[in-house]
Parts: C-alpha cells; sequence; structure tokens
C-alpha cells in the first residue's frame, strides 16, 4: 500500500513539473537581464526604458528595405530621418523636406531637402542619398508595396526628383515613413550596423533581450530632452510582472489587466485607428479561378450586411471585451482626414430584424432565419492566437443569434485565414496612417474582385483612382470620402457595407507616474513602436 | 462485518476508477453544448455555488468546461490508445513470428519512431494531418505503440521456444493459426494492462499538444487549451482557471494508472491475493 502511494505521489509530482515545463516553453518570456542596474531605480535622469510585445523586435535589423518603420506596422524610424512627417492630425508635415510639390499630372513629384543635415558619421546628406534610398527600397522592399515609384532622382545636392509610374496623390504619405539612408555606408549588414541623420544612434543591441538607443548629438531638430532609450522585449505577463518589479518605466499591457493597480504607476490609454472588424463576403458562393471556395450565399444579401451592422451593439462590446477602452468603429480609419463621417450609425436590433424580415429572412422553429432553403447562418473565424478577436467574435457570436442569425466561431491560423477570409468572414484587425489602406480592402484588383473580401463596386473604384490622381491631398481626401460614400453609393451602410467594423482598441501602457510622456497621435494597427515616435520629447517630471 | 481481502480491494478498486473516468465521459458528452456558451455578463468570476470552478475572461463555466475538456481528452485517449495497442499487437507479433526479414524491419521501425522524441513527432503528425480533433487521434496514435510493441515481441519470442508451441508446429498447425490459437490467448493480459497503461500518457499528450497550440482550436473545451489560456491570467491573480482543471488533469491520469495496475494484479495470479 505504502510503495503505491508513493509512485502515485511520484506521479503527481512528475505532472506537475511537466506542467510546470511546459509553462515555461509557452511563456516564453525572457525577463531584462540584471546587468544594467540602474534600470532598477529611478532611471538616471532623460533615460528611460519600455516594454514591447517580442514580435516588435524588428528581425531583420533597421533597414528600410527590411521593413523598419515602413513594414506592416508603420512607424517613425527614430534612427533615420524622412522627408516628411505625419502630424497628430494626421496631415503631412516636413522632417528632412522643406518644400515639395507635385506635378499637373502627378507623374513628377520634386522635393527640396535642408542643406544642413548630417549623417551620425559626419557626412553630410544629399539628394542623391534621397534618391538612392527611393531606388533601393523599391527594388528590394519585401514588405510595402512600391510600384507606384518609377524612379527617383537627385537633380542637384538639395532636390530630388520621384518620377512615378502612377499617379499617387497620397504619396506624401509614403515618404513619412521611409527612413532615408546614406549611399556610403549602405549594405547587406546595415540593418544590424544603422547609420541615419534621425534623432537616436543604435548604441547596443542584444538580440532577443534589449535595443539601446542613444541621443544623437549632431541632430538638427528640436533639443532632445530623453538622452537614451532601452526597448525591452517581452511577454504580456512579463511586462506586467517587470512593471510591477519596477523594473521598466513603461510597459505596454492588454485590456485584460485594466482591473490591476501597481503602485507608482498609472494606466495610460491612447486612442487609435487599431480596428477590429470582419468582412462579409459580397458574391454568392461559388469558386475561384485555382479551385477555392470564394463567396457566401448568406452574407452575399445586401439587406444581410446592413441588419447586421445596426444589429451590433459596438458600446456593450467595448464594456465585454476591453473593459470599455475603446471607442466604437464604423469604418477601417475612423478619425482620419480621409474619413467620411456619415458611416456612423446607431445601434437598432428592431430595425434590423425588420431589415431581414423585408428581405424574406423568416424565422424557422429554431430560431434561425432562413430563405429559400438558405440558412441565415455563417463561420466566423479569428486567429488561433488572438484572444481579444476571439472574444469579440464570441460576442458578436451572442448578439446576432438575437437576430435570428446562427454564428459559428472557430479559430484559425493564419497560413489558412487568407484564403477561407474569401468565403467566410474572418476577424481582422486593420488601421493605418495612410488612406492607401481604403484601397487595399474595397478597389477591385485584376480578377475582378477585392482582395481581402470578394467585393465590387465601379463607383467606388473609380473614386478611388480619382483621389490618386488627384494633384493635391485636400482634393484627394475629399475624393477619398466620396469613395466611401457620395450619396448614392458606397461603402456604409446606405451603400453596401461589405465589411463591418467593430471597435478601435485603445492602446494601454503602465506608466510610471513621474514619466511625462509626450501627446500621441492615434496609434496606427500594431501595439509596438508608435509610442516611442517622440520619445525624445518625453520628460520625467518632479512628483 | 467482514473484512474485504486484497482482490476484493482490487476490484474495488478497478471498478471505483473505471466508474468514475465514465462518469466524467459520459457528464461531459452531455455538457458539451453548454461548454461553449460565452457570456460576458459573468466573466471572471472566482469559484462559488453556481460556477464550481469560476468563470473565464468570456464568461464560460469553467466547471463544464473542464468536465467537457477531460471527456474529449479521455475519448481521444481512448481512440489513440486501442489504434495503439492494435498496432503493437500486430506489428509485435509479425515481428516475431513471421521471419527475421520481417522482425529486422519491423525492430527498425520501433527504434525510429522511439528515436525521435515522442511530442516532436507528435506535433510534426498531428500538423500535417491538418490539426484538429483528427490530427491529434493520428498523432498520438502513430507515436504511442512502440514500447507496448516491443514488449509483445519479446514475449512471443520467449513463447516461440515454450514446448507446447513447437508440439503445435510439429503437427502441422500453421504458423498463423499458432500464433492466433496458442499465442494471443497468453498475450492477452499483457495486452489489456499494456492498453490501459497507455491511456495516461495518451491523454497527458493530448494535452500538452493541445496546450502547445497544435491539436485542436482555442474555442474548443480542451483541457490543453484550458491551461494555455489559463497561463496568461495567472499573473492577473485569476488561479482558478489553471488550478482545477489541472488537478483534475492529474488526477484522471492517476486514476487510470490505478485501473491499470489493478488489472494487472488482478490477471496475475502471483499478486493478486498480495
Amino acid at each position: 500500500m505504502k510503495r503505491r502511494s508513493v509512485r502515485y505521489l511520484s506521479l503527481l509530482t512528475a505532472l506537475c513539473c511537466s506542467i510546470m515545463f511546459l509553462s515555461a516553453c509557452g511563456g516564453g518570456a525572457k525577463a531584462p537581464q540584471g546587468d544594467t542596474p540602474e534600470q532598477t531605480e529611478q532611471a538616471e535622469e532623460a533615460s528611460v526604458i519600455v516594454a514591447m510585445g517580442p514580435n516588435s523586435e524588428p528581425e531583420a535589423g533597421f533597414d528600410p528595405a527590411c521593413g523598419w518603420g515602413a513594414g506592416e506596422h508603420v512607424h517613425e524610424p527614430l534612427i533615420q530621418s524622412t522627408l516628411t512627417v505625419t502630424n497628430p492630425d494626421l496631415s503631412i508635415g516636413y522632417d528632412l523636406a522643406v518644400d515639395m510639390k507635385a506635378s499637373e499630372d502627378g507623374m513628377t513629384w520634386t522635393v527640396t531637402i535642408r542643406d544642413d543635415v548630417k549623417f551620425t558619421d559626419g557626412e553630410p546628406l544629399k539628394a542623391s542619398d534621397v534618391a538612392f534610398t527611393y531606388n533601393t527600397v523599391k527594388e528590394s522592399s519585401s514588405v510595402n508595396d512600391f510600384t507606384m515609384l518609377e524612379e527617383a532622382v537627385a537633380v542637384d545636392d538639395t532636390t530630388v526628383e520621384f518620377h512615378m509610374a502612377q499617379a499617387y496623390s497620397i504619396w506624401p504619405y509614403t515618404m513619412a515613413i521611409v527612413g532615408i539612408v546614406p549611399e556610403h555606408a549602405y549594405g547587406p549588414d546595415y540593418g544590424r550596423n544603422p547609420i541615419g541623420s534621425g534623432r537616436y544612434l543604435l548604441k547596443q543591441w542584444d538580440k532577443g533581450q534589449q535595443i539601446i538607443f542613444e541621443a544623437n548629438p549632431d541632430y538638427y531638430g528640436e533639443e532632445i530632452k530623453m538622452k537614451k532609450v532601452t526597448i525591452v522585449f517581452m511577454e504580456e505577463d512579463a511586462a506586467f510582472a517587470a512593471a510591477k518589479a519596477g523594473q521598466v518605466d513603461l510597459a505596454y499591457t492588454a485590456s485584460a489587466y485594466s482591473d490591476q493597480t501597481i503602485d507608482g504607476y498609472e494606466l495610460l490609454a491612447f486612442e487609435t485607428v487599431d480596428n477590429r472588424g470582419f468582412n462579409l463576403p459580397a458574391v454568392p458562393a461559388g469558386r475561384g479561378k485555382d479551385g477555392a471556395a470564394i463567396g457566401n450565399d448568406f452574407t452575399s444579401d445586401r439587406e444581410v450586411r446592413r441588419a447586421v451592422n445596426i444589429g451590433l451593439d459596438r458600446q456593450e462590446m467595448l464594456e465585454n471585451v476591453v473593459n470599455g477602452y475603446g471607442t466604437p468603429a464604423y469604418s477601417v480609419c475612423d478619425k482620419m482626414p480621409w474619413y467620411n463621417p456619415s458611416a456612423e450609425v446607431t445601434y437598432d436590433p428592431e430595425a434590423a430584424k425588420a431589415i431581414l424580415k423585408e428581405a424574406g429572412w423568416v424565422e424557422g422553429s429554431d430560431g434561425i432565419r432562413e430563405k429559400n432553403g438558405v440558412r441565415a447562418a455563417f463561420h466566423l473565424l479569428y486567429p488561433a492566437s488572438d484572444s481579444l478577436r476571439q472574444a469579440l467574435a464570441a460576442d458578436t457570436q451572442n448578439q446576432l443569434r438575437e437576430l435570428g442569425i446562427e454564428v459559428t466561431i472557430e479559430g484559425v491560423g493564419w497560413d489558412t485565414a487568407y484564403d477561407r477570409a474569401q468565403a467566410e468572414p474572418l476577424m481582422w484587425g486593420w488601421g493605418a496612417h495612410s488612406p492607401m489602406e481604403l484601397y487595399n480592402i474595397y478597389h477591385t484588383l485584376d480578377q475582378g474582385l477585392a482582395g481581402y473580401s470578394p467585393y465590387t463596386n465601379e463607383t467606388v473604384d473609380q473614386y478611388m483612382d480619382e483621389a490618386l490622381a488627384a494633384s493635391d491631398l485636400d482634393t484627394s481626401y475629399e475624393l477619398w470620402q466620396k469613395a466611401q460614400w457620395d450619396g448614392i453609393t458606397g461603402i456604409t451602410q446606405e451603400g453596401d457595407i461589405p465589411w463591418i467594423w467593430l471597435v478601435n482598441i485603445d492602446h494601454l501602457y503602465w506608466s510610471r507616474s513621474s514619466l511625462k510622456v509626450a501627446e500621441q497621435k492615434l496609434h496606427p494597427h500594431g501595439h509596438g513602436w508608435s509610442i516611442v515616435n517622440n520619445v525624445d520629447q518625453w520628460t520625467w517630471q518632479e512628483l | 462485518m467482514r473484512r474485504i481481502n486484497g482482490r476484493e480491494r482490487t476490484v474495488l478498486w478497478f471498478g471505483g476508477a473505471l466508474l468514475f473516468l465514465a462518469l466524467i465521459t459520459i457528464g461531459g458528452r452531455f455538457l458539451a453544448e453548454k461548454a461553449m456558451v460565452t457570456d460576458f455578463s459573468r466573466k471572471n468570476l472566482a469559484p462559488c455555488p453556481a460556477y464550481l470552478f469560476g468563470t473565464d475572461w468570456m464568461g464560460r463555466d469553467m466547471f463544464v468546461r473542464t468536465l467537457t475538456g477531460l471527456s474529449m481528452s479521455i475519448r481521444i485517449g481512448f481512440l489513440a490508445a486501442g489504434v495503439s495497442a492494435l498496432l503493437a499487437l500486430i506489428l509485435g507479433t509479425a515481428s516475431a513470428v513471421m521471419g527475421r526479414a520481417v522482425d529486422s524491419v519491423i525492430t527498425w521501425i520501433i527504434d525510429l519512431v522511439m528515436g525521435i522524441p515522442h511530442i516532436l513527432l507528435l506535433i510534426l503528425i498531428s500538423y500535417a494531418c491538418g490539426k484538429g480533433f483528427k490530427g491529434v487521434v493520428i498523432g498520438v496514435s502513430l507515436t504511442h505503440w512502440t514500447s507496448l510493441a516491443r514488449l509483445i515481441r519479446g514475449e512471443v519470442l520467449q513463447l516461440k521456444e515454450a514446448a507446447y508451441i513447437k508440439a503445435a508446429g510439429k503437427l502441422g498447425m500453421s504458423r498463423f493459426k499458432t500464433a492466433w490459437k496458442h499465442m494471443v490467448p497468453h498475450l492477452l493480459p499483457q495486452f489489456l494492462v499494456g492498453l490501459i497503461l497507455l491511456f495516461p500518457h495518451a491523454i497527458l499528450h493530448e494535452a500538452s499538444i493541445t496546450f502547445l497550440g497544435f491539436g485542436l482550436s482555442p474555442e474548443q473545451p480542451a483541457i490543453g487549451v484550458i491551461l494555455s489560456e489559463s497561463m496568461q491570467y495567472l499573473a492577473m491573480g485569476k488561479w482558478w482557471l489553471a488550478l482545477f482543471p489541472g488537478l483534475l488533469l492529474a488526477g484522471t491520469a492517476a486514476l487510470f494508472d490505478v485501473a491499470g495496475e489493478s488489472l494487472r494484479k488482478l490477471l496475475d495470479p502471483g499478486s493478486a491475493h498480495r
């Protein structure tokens, strides 16, 4: 008897050990090493330690051609200067540029740059470096599309001309994310040893652990107040623990942690255009060229899409899923200069039911609607690794059940998600500092349907083409807005509504109470580098 | 009251363990619908009489979810252990009776499968089979048969030298008939105990593979999914999400061990009354 109980005890112990072992693997958390002792105390003046998610670490280094700044999640490149910048209201301002203009037909952009800028190795920054940068990213960028650019040419030391392959009125937004690299010091290992003219120098990079920036002493712009910036990479729970232990000054966090408190820290919430929403395939079910499923018989009914859009209580969703840290979303570009406010709708479940009934979708015996043998049902996919999108999908499921629509949620990997989204709604996250996102989502491609979810509307296409061809930004904003709704057709509630937007997620941070984080512009999608866009203007204050 | 003897006590242990496991399996099956329900009005509740194991961040009842998850684990374990054991019986016997060539091929396969770390091979097979329920079952089945197969092979090799088997051969019985008529009955106890002892392995491996995200999709109530989700909430002090499901998983695995050990004792006359 005794021997047996000993054995069970050891079995249990082994099990506990294995669970602990697995959790260590699964968490993958890396605590910051103790080799920077000054970090633990209230940091020496003008130095700050920021914790970001492990995915934010730039795998390929700090090369704009490999996605630094100009990748999937855009942000200011810090080490390099850009020609333009986006202002807090997302209009365009100047960094290196002092003047820019487009030709009448939009096919040539002429940009004049400052003549007093030096790279950190002492060499002056010339127009030839700018031209070199753009020709390089056009040729080798694997993450961003530069097909609208034909060629960049340096006319003299301070003037550069961009010859476009097609008119592209929003070119200044592209110029705001491409960091200028030095032609004389660019090579395959530039990503690891970047030289730029921006606010910071790369001091040290311990891969998988931390990145240390130091202020550029010769910076041409405003004085840099934060002299040293350390970025550490860790999982959410580790970042929380690090803040609790006082090891970091600012740590990213998620809404799930928002009911916690940490002594000496406050929870900062920044509004974003980091939205979540799902697509509704707008064509009937069929097969694409390669035989893959495309379209959906239920969601291809425009009335269904309209009913879904006003039948979802976004405010409740915010409370349920992100503890109120967010704003309702009505488009992919809420509050941007190119946003058309007519996208906004009010929650009205009765009207939603009426629309469905009128369209012929009547309730069956199990409370789920039907029309001509088609059941009012769809699969709502979400990325399996994203618990927030899972919760949004589950809430959508519950809310649509009230309308008589049956939703089944399913977690999928990104390897299959894009293809399956052609026939089934998927919970997406978007939000960029450029109107090009509208184009990517709603404009038809060569095959006659939009890329991420099948949809087509000639008028919408035309407005967006015109917007790209416009000669100045203000005209283009207007055309982008018309593409969303021009009074007759568009992609809003009154129009075709092929995508349903739910919420913009606030980006949350634990911040040491004495740290003053400078005013943020609306963060784009991606809870990463955006926060340090203006880290040079952060300050410490006496408490 | 009469004192129950050792054999009876073992029978009781065996029956009790089986009954408890059957209850979990059947109970979880009936609760499957309820386990998927999300209700945000009751999220993040600590254990209370209404929700014995508390609720998670989407307001799912963790008690129901844990039971359903365990039930799914047991069913996956049942399928996988069954297939695994059958594979072991066939290959082990074939290896022993079908001549040297077959033997070396099968032994080579056994060494090959044993040579690769279990969890690695499991992930690979499950991923290749498209994950999900099917992927996990195939993955677990194809990785767990080796040690039992080796055991059976050794047993059969020994049997082959036994006088009564040799006699059957001399009397003109075919090799297959000998194997079926004289060897399999002899192997059955070994086989049954091996089968039941495979369960805890299968269940724990199912849990670890879903924990690592290579098994079932996260809305499914599987024990590995529950445990991996609970990890990120531990730092927030939501201990109940990990504790109860973890304990129940450990308990289930231990109960299968109890059942297997009891069965071995019952079938082995030498130890039945000890």
